[in-house]
């Protein structure tokens, strides 16, 4: 039996006038797991629970075993990349790069290392004195995940992380997430809205509408399993 | 045809009378800064020989820039406090601050002056704290009328920086002020820096509360705009409007210093060109 790194049972959180309902899902050790949904159906707050930002209205999400909320934000051992990458605008790519190196007290030496191993494996050295504001969507998703990866979570959360790139840009990094997933042995779990990005990338997939998941299945039957209505208009089959 | 499209989008009546109104404003608040460059000018040397502009100028710039530091010492954790974490009361705080900042000067004065007046600045009195009639009750004025303001300032530019990038420093590892420091601080420096610049500016000219409070006696607590109060009191009109050039000089300086280091704001996108 797989054992599973996070525990989601009976959460919800409310935000401004959106609910996130009664959520219960437990995610493997080292899966791809794609959270689907339209907009504005909950993804990113989910996400957002996951690595502990907001208190929950009921339940509670555990991760390894504890509740994710009284694990102090810089021991969760939690990788965020945001849609919009959330690269820190005042630093290089570098430095963004070093910085949780830098916040967890490591060595110059043990930082310089590990910054110029990432910037090579992500193929980013060119730009790595470069600010966010200059250097290209592609490039930045690069340096974003570089930063989060450099501290080797256990856990790669991304919100939305191809929905901005072009094609021929997100075709290549769908094989450097598998590459990364496969290097780094993390549990990734992404959100999305492309059903075919879901199916390629992920182990499993949760499809979630209007503030609650309403299904969890394997990627590869996501296209034959019997849904509700609901779930079927929004995969486009009815 | 082009041009004629574009004449009738550049003059229609409505874009013509805000024109004409911006034009009669400009020329109405030109003409008050005229006035003292023109009555500045001839008696401009006279202020700089005179002791007692000296001594206005010195004690001016000494109190705007103590309790400047004070107030951006205070302001920024209330900031904090107010934008970024679960604080009681902070609707209450936020009335209270809004309140401050409507209330007219002379009354926050009167306010100082019966705090300072009762028993408490009896006992401050004793340990050698004199506010009343003193110059410190010039840095206590400029410092109450301002720290509203400068408060104000601080909470929209940390409210201006993401949550999220916060957020993030924090699950890469950094503290909640470590994020604050490397992360909310650095994006906010170019607002901060002219919080500090128009709040000493604002306490340069603080006139209403320091009257109330200290009073103006002549070379004691006697500022640049208590300067030109009393020496147009006395009839001594010259020497008021070269002081009046003077603040209008600093002033001036002081806003294009802030407009400069504003410029190059550095909030802003988190990536991507």
């Amino acid at each position: 039996m797989e054992s599973s790194i996070l525990k989601i049972q009976d959460y919800s959180v409310r935000r401004g006038d959106f609910l996130l309902e009664k959520i219960n899902l437990s995610i493997n050790k080292n899966e791809i797991f794609a959270i689907l949904g339209k907009s504005g159906a909950g993804k990113t707050v989910l996400l957002e629970s996951i690595a502990g930002i907001y208190p929950p209205t009921e339940g509670v999400i555990l991760l390894n075993d504890r509740n994710v909320r009284s694990i102090p934000f810089q021991k969760r051992n939690i990788g965020f990349v945001y849609q919009d990458y959330g690269l820190f605008p005042h630093m290089s790519v570098r430095n963004n790069i070093s910085y949780g190196l830098k916040m967890r007290g490591c060595s110059k030496k043990e930082i310089d290392e590990k910054t110029e191993n990432m910037l090579d494996l992500f193929s980013i050295r060119h730009i790595a004195s470069q600010f966010p504001k200059k250097i290209s969507g592609g490039e930045c998703q690069r340096a974003a995940l570089a930063r989060a990866l450099v501290l080797e979570p256990e856990l790669l959360l991304m919100d939305e992380p191809f929905a901005a790139l072009d094609y021929s840009t997100k075709k290549k990094m769908y094989s450097e997430l598998i590459k990364i997933h496969k290097k780094f042995s993390c549990t990734i779990i992404f959100v999305t809205h492309d059903f075919s990005e879901a199916q390629l990338l992920a182990d499993r997939i949760g499809i979630i509408l209007d503030g609650s998941l309403k299904a969890v299945v394997k990627s590869e039957n996501l296209m034959d399993e019997h849904y509700s209505e609901e779930i079927d208009i929004f995969l486009g089959r009815i | 045809m082009k041009q004629k499209v574009e004449k009738t989008a550049k003059f229609d009546a409505f874009t013509l009378i805000s024109i004409s109104i911006a034009l009669f404003v400009m020329l109405f608040i030109g003409s008050t800064i005229f006035a003292i460059i023109i009555g500045g000018i001839p008696n401009f040397a006279l202020a700089f020989h005179s002791e007692e502009v000296k001594f206005a100028i010195k004690l001016s710039f000494v109190t705007a820039t103590l309790s400047t530091v004070i107030c951006m010492l205070l302001a920024l954790p209330t900031s904090y406090a107010l934008t970024k974490t679960d604080m009681p009361f902070k609707r209450t705080a936020s009335i209270l601050l809004e309140l401050t900042l409507s209330m007219p000067y002379l009354l926050l004065g009167l306010s100082l002056l019966i705090i300072f007046s009762s028993g408490f600045g009896k006992m401050l009195k004793e340990f050698g704290i004199k506010v009343v009639f003193n110059q410190l009750g010039i840095v206590m004025a400029q410092l109450t009328v301002n720290l509203p303001f400068c408060i104000r300032m601080i909470r929209t530019a940390f409210s201006d920086v993401e949550e999220r990038l916060e957020y993030i420093a924090q699950l890469l590892g950094a503290s909640k002020f470590e994020a604050f420091r490397t992360i909310t601080l650095p994006l906010c420096k170019s607002a901060l820096v002219s919080t500090f610049i128009l709040t000493w500016s604002r306490a340069l000219g603080e006139f209403g509360a320091t009257l109330m409070l200290v009073g103006i006696t002549r070379m004691k607590t006697e500022t640049l705009p208590g300067s030109i109060y009393l020496n147009i009191s006395t009839g001594n009109n010259s020497m008021a409007m070269a002081t009046a050039m003077i603040i209008l000089l600093i002033s001036g300086l002081a806003l294009i210093l802030s407009n400069l280091l504003s410029r190059n704001k550095s909030c802003g996108r988190t990536g991507g060109a």
